[in-house]
């Protein structure tokens, strides 16, 4: 209300047109209100009145639009940007300088105006409340507006706020309010909204309604006071509309006369008590209600409303009234029958209910630019926001390294059996034939329901269901069993998977019992040849397999690799035991782990049974040859027998240097140990030596089969670890007694002395036999050379002690400092030697380079021949000045560098030549050099060099053409350190230095798109 | 028994096992036989960028058929090689790229210029002129009205406008299309008067184009004779936020990769990459054109955009790369005004004045037709050496393709030495010209601001940077 009123205020021009707006809706009123008979005349009386009440009070937002279109009609949106508190701050003068009733001097016809309609708007008024008195409940919602707006005028938006509140909380105050207020309001309708009404309204009810005006003046008086007591209070400030008041009441006054007569004592008595209760009280009074007659009219009103509300008659357009406020709901009830869309009007007046429950007024619309601007902003948030969703992607298509175009391809689609099913049509041949059978058999799908059905209809219902039952019940158990198998093979545990393999295995042994033994067997049979053939094949049992092989690489192995050694070590002494004739028999893991249990027998027993075999053989190759004799064949030419004779005597060769190996091989058990603290020169044939940190190799048969268990571990740091050595270390420290019948004597348990494993001699032992036995003409060639080399070794050893001993000697510097003096150093000598030895020693715990080779040297040197050294070091000493005499490095470098600078440095060149440009002959005198001859280079100055006052160090300054190629002058841009930028220019890219996929890779360009492909904006993918 | 070892002669290690098969080559894997890694590698980066400017060949073919200057181009969506243009003198002709014929032609499409054509769907065609008129075509061989590609076509629709037409495009999948005239309208393709319009309540200037988004479909850009872009959005059914310019833009490009990107051909010689979801700042500026940019259009791959210019040149950029494109010319081709690259990112296509529209290569040196793998390893081979030995100084110097543009600001007055660099690339003398004029113009400017600022209090006026400039101001 307070807003629509706005504009009325500021615009005269709108109010004038506004008026006549009304006045011709009023003339339509009144046309059809002429049209119903007189009867109802003042039902329709108060129906005309009461939408404008209920527009006033709820509506108002509408009302309000109405009048800001009427007033945007003429004038332009400058008043638009005004702010609500600029408004109220405008309002107050507005209400008492620019109303139209206001009457102040400046317009003078429209106090007239007011005057004039005051008269009909009056006995309007009263019509309206002479009939229905329940009106008064619809009308307390204006006068509350009106009390807003008379505070408004005086005071901010808050204390409306307020006055609101307090009104609406509690419903005696609200009604004492009301009351009170109701008398004002009706006066400030006329002078705001309804001036126009005023005017219009016919005249006819007018004495009946002053008859009613007296009996309830003084209470109303007195209500009023107290009203204004609270609404004053606030409006002191507004000094000079207080001043204006009294004359507005003069004025008034004077008009009221000419109304009716009747009242004029009424009028005396208010205005007196007005006077008394004073200026200030008055003033909202006239503020509001510029004229008298309009408080008149208020009282007049109030003392019917108190009287005709008993007598109303109840009926949707005067609805029963009690103490509680008038409901929408109220006034819809009787619609309820009728009307069909009631539903939906209700819907639309539950909003109004709860706006009218809560603020009244509504604060202005922004100012229409305001608000689109606002909205364009909204807006402009919200498509960021969506937009702002592509963000990861389009991050992801930046950071990318490749991108082949199209992005977002076709998914290829996948397709399922079904469908495929579907679509079967057979093609060839033998499709064709198997389709015909089915069908003939009446077994496709489609046809399989076919006689599903057509059976059924032989059948009773309960069999039909209990068939039906089945069905379905096998259909579920497939379905489950569909389901289960699906999850089971989704197990990726390894041990799951051992132990329903052995599982199945169960079954199928328990399956083969059950059947007939002779088939299965078979069967089984065949499996295990098939397995054994398979193991044979990938190599399973032995360390050689490529597998194997590369779990010796890779140095560290986890849990299951070290399992799956140990197996295989296992698995391969299984089989030798097996080809020795232990296990064979029985393959049962009992009898495997009877042979674990008692390993040195089992030596002896392999033993004993290689001895058995052995003589078998050659009872064996007598018999042969026995037989042979008889039969003519091909075996029977000479060159046939001699090689079988050769052959012969190889193995049995071989047989006896077995023998001989077996039956001594307890004997050398004691060796065992004095040959591992040794040399192993001594053992094996082979020469390891360490001179100055550097290892030599001398020739030697076998080396990995000589190295024994404690050399292992100590030449680690020497010589790089074979790998050989690996898995067997590897074996021994897993399964320290897996399996494994040969005594650790042995050192490594692969390398058994199986003679049909390994035919090759166990050096350790053999080599020392060998060297008594005397020679033989087949297998001597390498004995021989054994032989030799061990010889050479020894006298090898010799010299090196002896040098050793010299150089011991020489290290030592205190020798040097005894020099001549021998019966000191005689003494000082073990000392120092020892001395020195320890120093040694500590720099060989620092070091890594730690070898038994040298250890021994050292014990050599300790146990040498303790001559004095003193004079030979001297003498190496001199040697060693007479060898580098007149070499005066230092003298050279100095000289070197100083040649280097000079030539570096700027010069002048003069380049005249002799007998040019001069003249020549006797009595000339020789020409000064001429400029232009003279040829100045610019050079390095000595003291700008970069290796300037840097004495041991010549710093060439001469450039590089060639290098220069490949300098860059600054850092490139995406690196950040020069290192960065060697290190990606040091990597060539080419084929000749990498493998085909590290050359694809390195030249995959950044974006891949396909020639005749279309490449389609991003998409959203739902 | 006696082992007899031959030296075994293997056929399948050194002959192709298959007939058309490259013959298998065995490589050494030893480090030593192959020294001098990185003086070999640089040697074949040199060959490689002198072999990259000898074949850099990249016109292809002319396509002609109109009579006036080629206004406008658009690639039908899904194909290769279905391109409509329409022209200053009202005709509009489909061309097939890869076959260089007409699939339709109408010589009178629109009184006065076509301003604008896009394809609507599959075999319709939209149109808009000046004589306020859009009209949807069938493009078939056959249309609708059974008229053949010899009869003469009537559109299947028209829809009337009150306003001269600048521009049109289509919604990439709704059945609507947007027109700028002095509004932006949206039009459903079955309703004759637009279904909304949308304006930025202050612009009452003439819009001069407009594009929908790719991606994010429903959202629009427009530029505007009074500067401005401005961004809507058809679910909001609002002008959603202007920028005003220092100078007016002349096309408009949104990225298909990079959906918040959007690329403004300027009037003032430079082209402007914005992401639209902060728009006080271009994020990149790419300058080289001498004159104003009269066109662009991005590369499906979205790494790439092309350019036509008032200089009659067309630039290939680089995305992110503000500087030293492609540059094409030929000395027939005038003011290049539409420019387009088709849809497998190979070609590139500009219509010019001159009534012709040139087929290019997007890669000048780029070889045509099917290639041997081997032949792609080594063409990738030769780029990735490029690439990793572009700091070279002699690589760079035969690859730099624009040396004027990327020295421009380093070198000052030494003119002549720059000449003498600048011939690596053989340039047009006016365009050469204009550069140079381009360049003295804005030294001097540069000069003046410098001076001026040397002379004002210390700390007053502070140097501001390139892309603050752009933009001068950001309305809601």
């Amino acid at each position: 209300m307070a807003r629509a009123q706005k504009p009325k205020q500021s615009r005269r021009p709108q109010a004038k047109s506004l008026k006549q707006n009304n006045l011709r809706g009023f003339a339509k009123r009144q046309s059809l209100k002429s049209q119903r008979s007189s009867k109802y005349s003042e039902s329709s009386d108060v129906y005309e009145y009461q939408p404008e009440n209920v527009r006033r009070s709820k509506v108002k937002l509408q009302l309000e639009k109405d009048e800001l279109d009427g007033a945007r009609r003429d004038i332009s949106g400058s008043e638009d940007e005004d702010d609500g508190p600029k408004r109220n701050g405008l309002r107050p003068r507005l209400v008492g300088e620019n109303d139209d009733e206001g009457g102040l001097g400046s317009d003078e016809d429209e106090e007239i105006d007011s005057d004039e309609a005051f008269d009909e708007s009056d006995e309007e008024r009263f019509a309206g409340f002479n009939f229905s008195t329940k009106t008064k409940s619809v009308a307390k919602r204006k006068p509350q507006k009106r009390s807003l707006q008379s505070q408004n005028a005086s005071a901010s938006e808050g204390e409306d706020s307020a006055a609101d509140d307090e009104e609406e909380g509690d419903p005696e105050d609200f009604i004492d309010v009301l009351d009170m207020i109701d008398g004002k309001g009706p006066a400030e309708s006329a002078d705001e909204g309804e001036h126009t009404q005023k005017e219009e309204r016919p005249s006819a009810s007018k004495a009946r309604v002053e008859g009613d005006d007296v009996p309830h003046l003084e209470d109303e008086d007195e209500d009023m006071h107290d009203e204004e007591d609270e609404g004053i209070s606030s409006d002191e400030s507004e000094e000079d509309e207080s001043h204006i008041s009294p004359m507005d009441d003069a004025i008034s006054a004077s008009g009221d006369e000419d109304d009716d007569v009747g009242t004029s004592l009424h009028d005396l008595q208010s205005f007196i008590t007005n006077l008394d209760a004073g200026q200030k009280r008055k003033a909202p009074d006239d503020e509001a209600a510029p004229t008298t007659e309009t408080g008149e009219a208020r009282r007049q009103k109030r003392r019917m409303l108190k009287e005709r509300t008993e007598a109303g008659e109840e009926n949707e357009f005067a609805p029963h009234r009690g103490a509680t406020k008038l409901n929408l709901d109220d006034l819809l009830n009787p619609l309820a029958s009728s009307s069909s869309n009631l539903l939906s009007l209700k819907k639309s007046a539950k909003i109004l209910t709860s706006i009218s429950a809560k603020n009244q007024t509504l604060s202005a619309p922004l100012p229409q630019r305001t608000q689109e601007r606002l909205d364009r902003e909204a807006a402009y948030q919200q498509t960021k926001e969506e937009v702002d969703k592509w963000s990861a992607t389009m991050k992801k298509i930046k950071e990318a390294e490749h991108l082949s175009f199209p992005l977002q391809a076709q998914p290829a689609g996948r397709t399922s059996n079904l469908e495929l099913a579907a679509k079967f049509k057979p093609t060839t041949e033998l499709e064709s034939a198997v389709d015909r059978l089915l069908k003939s058999a009446k077994m496709r799908e489609e046809d399989i329901a076919q006689t599903e059905s057509l059976k059924m209809n032989h059948l009773s219902v309960e069999e039909v269901s209990a068939r039906r039952a089945e069905l379905a019940k096998m259909r579920e158990l497939m379905f489950r069993a569909e389901a289960k198998a699906k999850r089971v093979a989704k197990i990726k545990s390894k041990t799951y998977r051992r132990i329903k393999k052995k599982e199945k295995a169960k079954i199928a042994a328990k399956l083969g019992e059950g059947s007939d033994d002779e088939d299965m067997n078979e069967e089984t049979r065949m499996k295990h040849e098939v397995e054994r053939a398979r193991e044979r094949a990938t190599l399973k049992h032995k360390n050689t397999g490529k597998w194997a092989k590369a779990m010796r690489a890779r140095g560290d192995l986890d849990e299951d690799q070290r399992r799956d050694i140990s197996e295989m070590l296992s698995r391969g002494e299984k089989l030798r035991r097996r080809i020795q004739g232990i296990g064979s028999g029985d393959e049962s893991e009992e009898g495997e782990d009877d042979t674990e249990d008692d390993e040195e027998g089992a030596a002896d027993r392999i033993k004993a049974s290689a001895f058995e075999e052995l003589a078998q053989l050659d009872k064996g190759s007598e018999g042969e040859e026995d037989s042979g004799r008889k039969g003519k064949s091909i075996f029977e030419m000479k060159f046939m027998k001699d090689a079988i004779a050769r052959d012969q005597q190889r193995a049995k060769q071989m047989a006896d240097d077995f023998v001989r190996e077996m039956g001594e091989s307890n004997h050398e058990d004691d060796e065992d140990d004095e040959l591992t603290g040794g040399r192993i020169e001594e053992s094996s044939g082979a020469t390891i030596e360490r001179v100055g940190g550097r290892v030599t190799y001398r020739p030697g048969a076998q080396q990995s089969q000589l190295r024994t268990v404690n050399s292992l571990a100590s030449d680690t740091s020497s010589i790089t670890l074979r790998s050989n050595d690996l898995p067997s270390d590897v074996a021994r420290s897993v399964t320290p007694s897996a399996t494994s019948p040969i005594p650790e004597k042995l050192g490594i348990a692969t390398e058994a002395p199986n003679p049909w494993l390994a035919p090759r001699q166990d050096p350790a032992k053999a080599v020392p036999k060998k060297h008594e036995i005397a020679v033989s003409k087949d297998s001597a060639s390498v004995e021989k050379s054994k032989n030799k080399l061990r010889k050479k070794a020894q006298k090898h050893e010799e010299e090196q002690s002896k040098a050793r001993n010299d150089a011991a000697v020489d290290i030592s510097m205190s020798n040097v400092m005894t020099l001549g003096d021998n019966s000191s150093a005689g003494p000082s000598k073990p000392k120092t030697r020892s001395q020195s030895g320890n120093q040694r020693d500590d720099g060989d715990d620092d070091s890594d380079v730690h070898s038994e080779v040298e250890e021994q040297e050292r014990l050599l040197d300790r146990k040498g021949k303790g001559k004095a050294n003193g004079v030979k070091a001297f003498e190496q000493r001199d040697l060693v000045a007479r060898a580098f005499a007149g070499d005066n490095v230092v003298r050279d470098f100095a000289e070197a560098k100083r040649r280097e600078m000079q030539e570096d440095a700027p010069k002048e060149v003069d380049t005249t030549l002799p007998g040019w440009g001069s003249w020549g002959g006797t009595g000339t005198r020789k020409a000064q050099p001429k400029p232009h001859l003279i040829k100045k280079v610019a050079g390095v100055d000595p003291t700008t060099r970069a290796d300037y006052k840097k004495a041991h160090v010549i710093i060439s300054e001469k450039r590089d053409k060639k290098a220069a190629k490949y300098m860059v002058k600054d850092l490139p841009y995406p690196y950040t350190s020069k290192a960065q930028f060697e290190r990606s220019m040091d990597i060539p890219i080419g084929t000749e230095w990498n493998t085909r996929v590290g050359f694809q890779r390195g030249t995959l360009p950044k974006i891949v798109t396909k020639p005749g492909t279309v490449i389609n904006p991003l998409e959203k993918l739902l | 028994m006696v082992k007899i070892s031959v030296l075994q002669h293997a056929p399948s290690t050194h002959l192709p096992a298959r007939p058309g098969d490259p013959t298998p080559t065995s490589r050494n894997l030893d480090p030593l036989m192959h020294p001098f890694a990185r003086a070999r590698e640089r040697t074949r980066a040199l060959n490689a960028v002198k072999m990259e400017r000898i074949f850099a060949k990249p016109f292809i073919a002319a396509l002609e058929g109109h009579v006036d200057a080629v206004e406008t181009m658009a690639r039908k969506p899904g194909t290769l090689n279905v391109v409509a243009s329409g022209s200053w003198d009202g005709g509009m002709i489909v061309h097939d790229i890869s076959l260089r014929r007409h699939i339709l032609r109408v010589d009178e499409a629109h009184k006065g210029k076509i301003s604008g054509v896009c394809f609507a769907d599959e075999d319709r065609l939209l149109t808009c002129g000046v004589d306020r008129n859009v009209k949807l075509w069938d493009t078939r061989e056959v249309d609708e009205n059974g008229a053949g590609p010899s009869d003469v076509r009537k559109p299947l629709n028209v829809f009337p406008g009150k306003s001269a037409f600048n521009s049109i495009d289509h919604h990439r999948t709704d059945p609507i299309f947007a027109t700028a005239s002095n509004i932006v309208q949206i039009w459903d393709e079955t309703k004759s008067a637009p279904i909304s319009n949308l304006s930025f309540p202050t612009s009452i200037e003439t819009i001069s184009a407009i594009k929908f988004n790719l991606s994010e479909s429903s959202v629009l850009a427009s530029i505007g004779s009074d500067r401005t872009f401005t961004l809507y959005d058809i679910r909001t059914g609002k002008a959603e936020r202007r920028i005003v310019m220092q100078m007016r833009s002349n096309a408009l490009s949104w990225s298909p990769t990079f959906p918040t990107t959007i690329l403004l051909a300027s009037e003032d010689h430079n082209l402007y990459t914005f992401d639209i979801r902060s728009l006080k700042t271009p994020s990149q500026i790419y300058k080289a054109h001498v004159a104003a940019v009269m066109s662009c259009d991005w590369s499906p791959t979205g790494h790439q955009f092309v350019s036509g210019g008032w200089d009659r040149t067309v630039r290939i950029w680089q995305e992110g790369r503000g500087t030293a494109p492609e540059v094409y010319h030929t000395k027939r081709m005038q003011r290049v005004t539409s420019t387009l690259f088709t849809s497998d990112a190979k070609y590139v296509l500009s219509g010019s004045d001159d009534g012709n529209i040139r087929i290019w290569k997007a890669r000048a040196h780029e070889k045509l037709g099917i290639l041997d793998s081997r032949e792609r390893a080594a063409i990738e081979y030769r780029e990735s050496l490029k690439q990793k030995w572009k700091t070279d100084a002699q690589v760079n110097k035969i690859s730099r393709s624009d040396f004027l543009s990327l020295f421009a600001s380093v070198y000052i007055v030494a003119d002549r030495q720059l000449s003498s660099l600048s011939r690596t690339r053989h340039i047009p003398k006016p365009v050469h010209k204009a550069g140079q004029l381009k360049r003295t113009m804005l030294e001097a400017q540069r000069v003046k601001e410098e001076r001026r600022r040397k002379h004002t209090r210390a700390g007053e006026s502070k140097p501001t940077a390139e892309k603050r400039k752009v933009v001068i101001a950001e309305q809601s």
